[in-house]
């Protein structure tokens, strides 16, 4: 491995544990801050990567990120957060328990995906960086979210959970083929799009219990 | 003839020298640390604090006290201490705490037999505590028990890891193969395995914010297997306390976070002795940092603690190694 591919590893590997302490965490602003964190990792790879490939096309997509996902989607949660306080929190968050269950759940789901769909595909990433393991990282993160949304009753933690998804979209679309900037921006443009429809019916209501909408 | 005879001797005595020097180095040196660390911390808490040598002192006054032992305690209550010093000295021959080079007593186990023999002795504790009679111990070993399916499971892990990454669970071999590999070849399993064995480290050596070894009943788990012990039975465990942490310590260090350095060849294994008190000044730093800046976690939290440790500890393993 060279320097930029062992810090590029090491970043994807940080956006994976910044997703645990989301998981982790009882307290809306810290996880929102979670979120901020991992938006900034996923930045910071994709500058790194475009002074790889020597690419304007992935400054912008940087400053995409930083501005719309890291500043915009963070500031538009923190200011629904109820009252404005920082203690809100979800109860009954067993934290040990929701890291085992959330551990047992991405490493299974990476598994099976990667092994039906991409072990047998060789992917050239930019820079140079080669090799279809890097995969497993935005995989990881997907699921992430994925529990996050199936395992929190608030509204908060289920934005939370796509926005997650989302970043793992980025990290995927990265990692695999280089996606015309027009794309990307218009995803980005959809997801705060929905940050802002989400975060009126968190106003509307703040947390939901399984399947009600399905009741008759 | 005579000549190979000699060598075989001379190999076998530089052997002996180092395995004697090893053993009595932990044995002899390991309440050292402790009583640096606990003098460095009382500094940065603008305190006097104890002599570096008050851990010596405290032991000494313990062996020249009356045992007493309560009234139903069995017979692993009472010669249960002799048997985790036994097993913690054996440990210290077979893990590279001090000479990189295999020494007498190195082939009886290797990395896994290690952790296997670090969970020996904590069951016995745990079975001391259970039959001392006292409720303050068996609430300790229960706490202990609460915690320990995740540390233990992390321990195993973190081994399991170090042996997959360098292809062999010789703890000497990994060294070696570590500390001849520049930084650059460090992989992302190794970086994470270290930083799950760090938070082992403090959570077995009852650091901060998991302090497990005061005396306040709300945080006791390591004190309170230790409440009906006195004399000479206290000091003894208190001396296998002091060994287990330099033990952790020094393969955090030499296997995991700081594997350069050490000497092999004979006699210059001598300067091991410096070198491996500077690496513990390292980590007694990193300790203190930690330990004066992070408050005590509440005693329910510590499950979260090492979960998270444990998570650290296999998630990239898996992806590494299976997936990879």
């Amino acid at each position: 491995m060279n320097p930029f591919e062992n810090v590029i590893f090491l970043a994807a590997a940080m956006a994976t544990v910044a997703g645990f302490y989301i998981q982790a965490q009882e307290f809306i602003r810290s996880m929102i801050r979670g979120q901020l964190i991992q938006s900034i990792i996923i930045a910071g790879i994709v500058f790194i990567l475009a002074y790889l490939e020597s690419s304007p096309d992935l400054v912008i997509l940087g400053i995409l990120v930083l501005v719309l996902r890291g500043y915009l989607v963070t500031a538009l949660l923190e200011r629904r957060i109820p009252g404005n306080e920082s203690y809100v929190y979800e109860k009954g968050i067993g934290v040990a328990s929701h890291i085992i269950m959330d551990l047992v759940f991405i490493i299974l789901a990476t598994f099976i995906v990667f092994s039906l769909v991409f072990s047998g595909i060789h992917f050239s990433i930019s820079g140079g960086i080669a090799g279809s393991t890097i995969i497993v990282f935005p995989l990881a993160i997907f699921f992430q979210g994925l529990f996050l949304i199936g395992s929190r009753n608030t509204t908060f933690s289920q934005i939370m959970g796509y926005v997650e998804e989302e970043n793992a979209l980025v990290l995927f679309a990265l990692f695999i083929i280089p996606v015309p900037l027009i794309i990307e921006t218009s995803v980005f443009l959809d997801v705060l799009a929905l940050v802002v429809i989400s975060s009126i019916v968190v106003m509307e209501k703040f947390s939901h219990e399984p399947m009600e909408e399905l009741r008759g | 003839m005579i000549g190979a005879m000699v060598n075989v001797m001379d190999q076998y005595l530089e052997t002996l020298l180092m395995t004697l020097t090893q053993f009595l180095f932990v044995l002899l040196a390991a309440p050292l640390f402790s009583g640096i660390l606990t003098r460095l911390k009382s500094m940065v808490e603008s305190r006097k604090g104890p002599s570096i040598f008050q851990p010596y002192r405290d032991i000494w006054k313990l062996l020249h006290k009356e045992t007493v032992f309560p009234n139903n305690s069995g017979t692993i209550f009472r010669y249960g201490p002799y048997a985790i010093m036994g097993i913690y000295s054996l440990i210290s021959l077979i893990v590279p705490i001090l000479v990189p080079v295999p020494i007498f007593f190195t082939a009886s186990a290797d990395f896994l037999g290690g952790a296997i023999l670090f969970s020996l002795a904590a069951f016995i504790k745990l079975a001391a505590a259970l039959e001392s009679g006292s409720n303050f111990m068996t609430m300790g070993a229960v706490r202990a028990l609460s915690f320990n399916f995740l540390s233990e499971g992390t321990l195993i892990t973190v081994f399991f890891a170090v042996s997959l990454i360098t292809g062999t669970n010789n703890p000497y071999v990994t060294n070696s193969f570590l500390s001849s590999n520049p930084i650059q070849g460090i992989s992302l399993e190794h970086i994470f395995a270290t930083l799950a064995f760090l938070m082992l480290f403090f959570y077995e050596t009852g650091k901060l914010p998991l302090e497990s070894s005061g005396l306040m009943e709300m945080g006791m788990i390591e004190e309170g297997m230790n409440y009906e012990y006195s004399g000479k039975l206290l000091a003894i465990n208190r001396w296998s306390s002091h060994i287990k942490q330099y033990i952790l310590g020094s393969i955090l260090l030499n296997v995991f976070l700081f594997p350069w350095f050490l000497q092999s060849s004979f006699p210059w294994y001598i300067l091991d002795i410096p070198i491996m008190f500077l690496k513990w000044m390292l980590l007694i730093f990193i300790v203190l940092v930690i330990e004066t800046s992070l408050a005590k976690m509440r005693l329910f939290r510590i499950q979260d603690y090492l979960a998270t440790a444990f998570a650290f500890s296999i998630l990239f393993l898996i992806f590494g190694v299976v997936v990879g």
